[in-house]
């Protein structure tokens, strides 16, 4: 078979069991070497490869360390980017952190970091990025008491910013409310209500836009629902302006 | 006549002692102005105060109750703007009936005391919105306080069963 095979140019069926059985057990022998060779290298590294991963560990903690100060810097910076703009505005203005909130919501009011001693007021305005936050309450030589715009005892004269129609807005709470407005006035869901000249505000800053208008048939005037310029649960700096 | 007639049983105090119950009321007064205001639902948050003077009122007497809860009340006053002595008024007012109760069911059920830290609730906020309408609160809210007396007393159930898994699990076994 071998010399026929030979003759032919072929290999023989003898030769084609041999080298397929000799190919399965290479095969073998290799995986079974390269396994153990790999094995071999990984104890010989091992003390290496434990310290590499102990280098690797303190390495990311400490990466991840710097990138959480890296975020809360640039949280830092965007606050104060948002509120530098009033800074710059209005002469006196100051710049206030809010640090506290009244014990069980009862009112709407914050705390803020300044007080009398940084030159803070009764009846100052306290804006934030966007508009009207609301005026200064109580003032603490550290601290400050705020009442927010949508506070029950908050009333400021307000005035549409396109028609010139004015009224009181007035907080409820949840919301604010454009009130006593005339029924000549036509409103319309999307204006935007601002403050007029005030015993706090200076004129101009937008409190709200109006969400929703309610006529009231037989009332002499007509009221209207804002959504706040700001938003007041999610207040961190604001600016101190004295009047 | 039997002296045992004229005598009130008084049962032996196993309450917290007063530093322990102090702490816990300093902790929640400095959670209620800081942290809770960002787990607010619908403008509303859990009182931890109230779960304090609850959790303290059912373990003690009346005496202690009232105290403590007209400390609680007068912190609350005191760091509150506007309310005059609304909160001191209503908070003593909801421990001592709380004290009081305890006698008929055990303070250590958490069905039972959860449900009490909700009627404390309704009890102490309709007490305090009553004392601040005769201070000169406006007329015309009172559906958004009911609304989130209502939702107030849903927390603090909730708050108060989770306080007394977290001090079953961790507290020592109370000295009998």
């Amino acid at each position: 078979m071998q010399i026929v095979a030979q003759r032919n140019g072929t290999q023989s069926p003898t030769s084609v069991a041999g080298s397929t059985v000799a190919a399965v057990g290479e095969t073998a022998v290799s995986a079974v070497g390269g396994g153990v060779r790999s094995a071999v290298t990984n104890v010989a590294n091992l003390p290496k490869l434990s310290s590499d991963n102990a280098r690797l560990r303190a390495s990311n903690a400490a990466l991840l360390r710097e990138n959480a100060n890296l975020h809360a810097l640039a949280d830092d910076y965007a606050a104060r980017a948002s509120v530098q703009p009033i800074v710059d505005l209005y002469a006196g203005a100051i710049e206030a952190r809010v640090i506290g909130f009244p014990p069980e919501n009862e009112s709407r009011t914050i705390t803020v970091d300044r007080g009398a001693q940084s030159g803070v007021r009764k009846d100052d305005a306290v804006l934030a990025d966007g508009g009207a936050v609301g005026r200064v309450e109580a003032v603490g030589p550290f601290s400050s008491t705020v009442v927010l715009v949508s506070d029950y005892t908050s009333q400021i004269p307000a005035v549409v910013r396109e028609g010139r129609w004015w009224g009181i807005a007035r907080g409820n709470l949840s919301s604010v409310r454009f009130d006593y407005v005339s029924q000549d006035a036509r409103l319309r869901p999307g204006e935007v209500v601002v403050t007029g000249e005030g015993r706090s505000f200076h004129a101009g800053v937008p409190i709200g836009t109006i969400v929703g208008v309610d006529r009231g048939v037989s009332s002499l005037y007509q009221s209207a629902q804002l959504k706040p310029a700001v938003d007041l649960d999610a207040l961190d700096r604001v600016v101190i302006v004295p009047k | 006549m039997s002296s045992s007639r004229s005598k009130l049983h008084e049962a032996p105090f196993v309450g917290p002692p007063w530093w322990v119950a102090g702490g816990w009321l300093a902790l929640a007064l400095l959670a209620q102005v800081t942290v809770l205001h960002y787990v607010a639902i619908r403008n509303v948050e859990p009182s931890f105060v109230i779960v304090a003077v609850v959790w303290y009122a059912v373990r003690v007497d009346v005496r202690r109750a009232a105290v403590y809860g007209l400390i609680a009340g007068l912190c609350e006053d005191a760091l509150a703007p506007g309310t005059g002595a609304a909160w001191t008024i209503s908070t003593t007012l909801v421990a001592i009936p709380a004290s009081a109760l305890s006698r008929g069911f055990f303070s250590d059920s958490i069905p039972i005391v959860s449900v009490v830290a909700a009627a404390a609730t309704l009890l102490r906020n309709g007490a305090f919105w009553i004392v601040m309408a005769l201070q000169g609160y406006p007329r015309g809210l009172g559906h958004i306080h009911l609304h989130e007396t209502i939702l107030q007393a849903v927390m603090n159930a909730a708050a108060m069963a989770v306080v007394m898994l977290l001090v079953r699990r961790f507290a020592p076994p109370p000295r009998l």
